[in-house]
């Protein structure tokens, strides 16, 4: 039986398997279907030979649910908030994503505002009625929601962390008035405090439902008509899988189901290589460069994550950050006469200059070629003009009084300065430092600029993994499950009640480990661990901090409050004794241990991975480089820079400082030091 | 693992840094700001730093020009390099070591208002100065006449609270307890300032190890000679923009409703002075010192001249001292824009600025009407209460419900967005609600607060909070007369107003016109509230653009449907018939409505 990666990305639906008895490894690469998505599944399943008989576990991860919130291409969805509240999803925190822009505007509200209503209901902070729910204005909301027709509604009450009563009352009326309607809560959603990220995040699964829930059962249908008698499981952003049957109830935790491969790939070859515990995951494509970190063996979380300006969505995320550079990034003079690379892009149409689509500006993948780091033919698939490329360059470089070359270099540096900056922004901006990583590089236009960015870090090394082309799709097969589940609970340490905490460790871990075993996990291949958002007392933002696994008892309490003085210094860069700790939340996260995918040594050749040898510029000029075949490359192959890796879809650029060396599962590893 | 570093061999020489290099080390020195922002925000401990983020981080060189900034408030812009230029001229080089932190926050000495303090640390390399950071965040409290200051009834600066010249807190790397314990002595909230000091001192820590580093790698020589260039580089911008505007001098006036203490407005007049690529802002005409709080000092005014030009000028260049060379000001010398000891200050940033910005916008508009937005609600309604904690301990919270931005050529306004001076958050109701004994009950969209126009101003906000205990409330704002003025046709905002709903639902207003006409002073100072009265606020939005008939017949439509309209004003102003069962649009009613519209226009 083989076990099944998919990812469904914009262009591609990528596909790595591993077959459970010969261990066998195949990829496959189709075109995504967008009309429905699930054609091209079963494509990459065709590409790759396997019958879906065949298949015993199939991880997908998508994209779908991140495209239809950021088009707003969902069924009419409505809410019903706290009178006063309607628009805590529009109004946001009142600020402003660019500080001396007068022209700026927001992101459209995910739900409009014509299909928000207001209920005079009431809770204080402490899950008491203020003023109760009044029944006949709850069925006149549920009235008008079936007269208008919308798919979903989601409820949002003010202080509704603290009681779920008035929310589960609201819901039972529009049950029960349309019952066809997909209702859902915030106490359920994002049960903690700060009502714009509970708020939106509801707001977000009420619109996701239907789309999801269309999109898995298609799914589901075409895989089981196909013969697939397997498990269907789906890449959360959380960076685990979990059932079909749950991802289509909680689309808020699918946002990054698609780049949670990647990382999760960056993980298992944490754990792999086993002397890199810390790696700088990053992902280049042609407009964008994704990054996030693996900090011993795990990709870091984040619960404050931003789709969009001020649309927070607020479940544990892979803390991955998108900045505008890529392959297609635009080399450009300001009004001030400084050289700029993006955040503009030529995307894939016009597309770079040297594809001859119509591109004008110059590129990062014009400036590759004028350096000789692309071949012009790209391996005979196409013609890159070239000529056209360094006319471009040239009116860009005249502004300054470079020759093109040196503007060609100065892109890619500034360029690469740019993606650093992001990586940085990560790393930095959460206490680590750049230097104790190494960085790994995924992505078509990735392994060209990952030994730039890591020397402008002082990073010394830079691993392009084996299947760096089909990351996602190899990531998704080496997953756990993953559930986590929080509570609110707010005290000072000092005050806690440790059996009220020891009772809702009990309860959120009973409550993951029915999640889990219904996806069929054996209770004996289940661990949790709990973890407490802590703060000062007094302060705003939280610090998740471990917590013991064992019953909490009295003499626990000086550890916790140890752990939690040493994870802020980490985070945050300070930390006192002059400040009292204390309890925001309590959260579990259980895993469902799954079978990773074996490593499997590569196999080697005894042909000449030497191809040819070119020109190309380095630093000012031009160096002899060899050109190397990726795929005739073997085990133990030294490959000194300045040279060339070319593979079908990609090529990796070793300036003169590089040397790499290739593993036994045929990783690219470059030393810079 | 080896951290060597290499140094970058292209960059050795260093009389020009090259365009590659200057480009890689501004970014550098961005980052490092916005690093010191991101520190502070996480680490510090009073709200109104966390949530709100009223604050904002810089980078100076060694001679204290502005290098690079984080501002998350705009009129911080240039009042910290009045600050930083204060304290080495009180020390001189030679006396600031390394590991030393200079406090000041004297709104005479380069500060804007006394809760705006102000910290400085130098940064050395190998022993030479290579820059300073500067971290200046609005502080909760630091005594005076009324919470947070906000002593609208005052007419000395010593009501307003301690009052610090240049002053080291941390000498060589350790905290000085004498000067500690005296702001512990003065203020209401001793809770919050060991730790924010704290978190102020880290985000330094982050500037200083950021530039370091850079200076390891690519030498002190060329980082000095970037940030020169760099000045060069954000000056060849603005030049360039005020080169567009045509030379001619272009007046507006706009005025704050009250000091707090007359009931007469204060006003102002700008003439913008345009010649080739230099701007003269001109306030001659505005009025003479002000007994009230709203004084603005001559830092404050600097800077709330150059951060309202920026929009214009210079909206994405990195923010440094060639942003101020093209620009010069010129103040009469007795005028509440160019206040002096003793007058005062404590409204100068959240009112006055504002204002300032309202009729440099406007006066903008007659130079360029093709681009200017209309003017926004013109306030950031900054508030701050005492109130009295159940366990008797009294507390401080602040809160500032924003309007509306104006309309610009392009597109509506935003909602309820901070004042351009700003760019704090809201509270959360429920952090306010598990912090203190109030319950906010409302802070929503205000239909109609906008001014009508082509583009339709931002709307305003209805905010209502309850006290759950006895307190007092200080708030300033202003457009309590007359809403946001629109450009090119379009229209004013509605006005801003304070109410006070007694426990037994009698409404009062207590800043604003009252629905009889009468008027009643803004300024609140300590105004006192009852367990469960609620205070209720209505913000204005931002002015139209344009001539509301030119408005697309379904964008008002949509707007009718979304209830940011009401269908009163569809018609009346629009003339956009709706029906008001089906919320359909009536077509033919809506030509004859237009067209009657028109004729009478």
């Amino acid at each position: 039986m083989w076990r099944v990666g998919i990812d469904v990305g914009g262009t591609f639906t990528d596909l790595f398997a591993w077959n459970e008895s010969t261990q066998e490894q195949v990829t496959a690469k189709v075109l995504t279907t967008k009309d429905d998505r699930s054609v091209g599944v079963l494509n990459a399943l065709k590409d790759a030979g396997i019958q879906a008989p065949d298949v015993s576990y199939l991880m997908h991860g998508t994209t779908t649910a991140t495209n239809a919130l950021i088009e707003r291409s969902f069924p009419k969805a409505g809410m019903v908030t706290t009178d006063g509240f309607r628009d805590t999803i529009e109004i946001g925190r009142q600020h402003r994503a660019h500080l001396y822009d007068p022209y700026q505007t927001k992101p459209k509200p995910i739900i409009k505002r014509r299909w928000r209503y207001t209920i005079g209901e009431r809770m204080d902070v402490h899950g008491q009625v203020v003023r109760p729910l009044p029944k006949e204005r709850a069925y006149e909301i549920a009235e008008k929601i079936k007269a208008q027709g919308l798919s979903s509604v989601a409820i949002a009450f003010i202080n509704a962390y603290t009681s779920a009563a008035h929310e589960e009352m609201m819901r039972d009326v529009i049950k029960e008035v349309c019952p066809d309607c997909y209702v859902v809560i915030s106490a359920e959603t994002a049960p903690v405090f700060r009502e714009h990220g509970r708020f939106t995040t509801t707001a977000i699964r009420a619109a996701l439902i239907p789309v999801m829930e269309d999109y898995f059962s298609r799914l589901e249908a075409s895989l089981n008509n196909a013969g697939f008698a397997g498990r269907l499981l789906v890449l959360k952003s959380s960076g685990g899988v979990t059932g079909v049957e749950y991802a289509k109830q909680h689309p808020e935790e699918l946002i990054e189901s698609g780049p949670a491969g990647g990382v999760a790939y960056a993980a298992y070859l944490s754990n792999l290589l086993g002397d890199c515990p810390n790696i700088i995951h990053t992902d280049v494509g042609g407009t964008s460069f994704d990054v996030s970190i693996v900090q011993d063996g795990k990709g870091l979380i984040t619960r404050d994550h931003e789709i969009e300006w001020e649309v927070p969505v607020i479940v544990p995320m892979l803390d991955i950050h998108s900045v505008g550079a890529g392959g297609g990034s635009i080399g450009w003079v300001d009004k001030g006469g400084s050289l700029r690379v993006g955040p503009q892009s030529a995307g894939s149409k016009p597309g770079p200059v040297c594809y001859g689509l119509g591109g004008t500006e110059p590129t990062i993948t014009d400036a590759n070629l004028l350096l000789g780091r692309i071949e012009p033919t790209l391996g005979g698939k196409m013609t890159l003009d070239k000529e056209a490329a360094e006319k471009a360059m040239e009116s860009v470089a005249e502004q300054f009084g470079l020759s093109t070359l040196e503007t060609a270099d100065g892109m890619i540096r500034i360029g690469c300065e740019n993606m650093a900056q992001a990586v940085k922004k990560v790393m930095v901006g959460r206490g680590r430092d750049p230097r104790d990583f190494i960085l790994a590089s995924f992505g078509g236009a990735g392994a060209m600029h990952a030994c730039f960015v890591a020397d402008s870090m002082n990073v010394p090394r830079v691993i392009v993994p084996a299947y760096a082309g089909v990351a996602s799709a190899f990531g998704a097969t080496a997953m756990d499950l993953r559930q986590d589940l929080e509570t609110f609970y707010f005290s000072s340490v000092a005050d806690a009640d440790l059996e009220r905490m020891n009772e809702i460790y009990a309860d959120l871990e009973e409550r993951a480990t029915a999640l889990l075993t219904n996806d069929g996990v054996p209770v004996d291949q289940i661990t949790i661990l709990r973890t407490a958002q802590m703060r000062y007392v007094g302060q705003t933002y939280e610090v998740e901090t471990p917590m013991p696994s064992e019953k909490l008892v009295d003499s626990d309490v000086p550890k916790v409050i140890e752990t939690f003085h040493k994870y802020h210094k980490m985070e945050y860069g300070v930390s006192s004794d002059d400040f009292e700790p204390a309890l925001v939340s309590l959260a579990v996260t259980a895993t469902g241990k799954m079978e990773m995918p074996p490593a499997v040594p590569m196999s080697n050749n005894d042909k000449d991975p030497k191809k040819s040898t070119r020109q190309v510029y380095f630093s000012g000029s031009w160096h002899d480089s060899v050109v190397y075949d990726g795929h005739a490359i073997s085990e133990g192959a030294n490959i000194p820079g300045p040279s060339i890796i070319e593979y079908d879809h990609a090529c990796t650029v070793l300036p003169p400082n590089a040397n790499a060396t290739v593993d036994k599962y045929g990783n690219l590893i470059i030393d810079l030091s | 693992m080896d951290k060597k570093v290499k140094i970058d061999a292209s960059v050795l020489d260093q009389s020009q840094v090259d365009p590659v290099t200057f480009e890689v080390l501004r970014s550098i020195f961005e980052y490092a700001s916005e690093r010191m922002s991101s520190v502070l925000q996480r680490a510090s401990f009073s709200p109104i730093l966390a949530d709100m983020v009223d604050f904002s981080n810089a980078i100076y060189d060694a001679d204290a020009q502005l290098i690079s900034q984080a501002a998350n408030c705009p009129i911080h812009l240039a009042a910290m390099k009045f600050s930083a230029e204060a304290i080495i001229k009180k020390f001189g080089l030679e006396n600031i070591h390394e590991g030393d932190v200079i406090t000041v926050n004297d709104p005479y000495q380069g500060g804007t208002h006394i809760n705006d303090i102000t910290f400085l640390m130098p940064i050395f390399f190998d022993g030479d100065l290579l820059a300073f950071a500067v971290s200046r965040g609005h502080w909760m409290d630091l005594g005076g006449g009324a919470a947070g200051g906000q002593n609208f009834r005052g007419s000395h600066i010593a009501g307003e609270g301690l009052r610090l010249p240049p002053t080291k807190i941390y000498e060589r790397g350790e905290v000085r307890q004498d000067i500690l314990d005296i702001i512990l002595n003065n203020t209401r909230t001793p809770h919050f300032v060991q730790g924010d000091l704290q978190a102020h001192y880290g985000c330094l820590l982050a500037a200083e190890q950021e530039m370091q580093r850079a200076a390891e790698k690519y030498t002190v020589a060329t980082l000095k000679a970037a940030m020169t260039q760099l000045q060069k580089y954000t000056e060849r911008i603005v030049r360039n923009s005020i080169a567009e505007i045509p030379d001619g001098d272009y007046s507006a006036e706009d005025y704050a409703d009250t000091d707090g203490i007359s009931d007469e407005p204060i006003r102002m007049k700008v003439t913008l002075k345009i010649r080739g690529t230099d701007i003269t802002v001109d306030f001659a005409g505005s009025d003479p010192t002000c007994k009230g709080a709203i004084n603005s000092p001559f830092a404050n005014t600097a800077s709330a001249v150059f951060y309202s030009l920026q929009f214009f000028l210079a909206p994405w260049a990195p923010a440094n001292q060639g942003m101020f060379t093209p620009i010069k000001i010129e103040l009469p010398d007795d005028c509440w824009l160019n206040a002096k000891w003793p007058s005062p200050t404590i409204g100068c940033t959240t009112l006055t600025s504002s204002k300032i910005t309202s009729a440099i916008w406007q006066a903008l508009s007659k130079a360029c009407p093709e681009t200017v937005t209309g003017s926004t609600s013109a306030d950031c309604n900054w508030f701050v209460s005492s109130v009295i904690a159940p366990d008797g301990t009294t507390d401080v919270f602040s809160d500032l419900p924003a309007g509306g931005w104006g309309a610009s050529p392009y597109a509506d306004g935003m909602n309820v967005t901070e004042d351009p001076l700003g760019n704090c958050m809201n509270m959360p109701a429920e952090t306010a609600e598990l912090l203190f004994p109030v319950a906010y009950e409302a802070f929503e969209l205000r239909q109609d607060s906008g001014g009508a126009g082509q583009y339709r101003g931002g709307l305003g906000a209805i905010f209502k909070v309850r006290y759950l205990s006895d307190g007092e409330l200080s708030m300033e704002t202003a457009r309590t007369l007359e809403g946001s003025p629109g450009v090119g046709g379009g229209m004013h905002s509605d006005v801003q107003r304070q109410t006070k709903i007694h426990k037994d639902g009698e409404v009062e207003v207590i800043g604003g016109l009252a629905p009889n006409g009468d008027w009643k002073n803004p300024l609140l100072s300590g105004h006192p509230f009852a367990y469960g009265d609620t205070f209720m606020f209505e913000s204005t939005g931002g002015g139209g653009w344009g001539k509301p008939l030119d408005r697309e017949i379904d964008a008002v439509h949509e707007d009718v449907l979304d209830e940011y309209i009401s269908i009163e004003r569809a018609e009346k102003i629009y003339g956009v018939a709706v029906n008001p069962i089906t919320l359909e649009l009536d077509a033919s009613r809506t030509e004859t409505l237009r067209a009657a519209l028109s004729a009478a226009d």
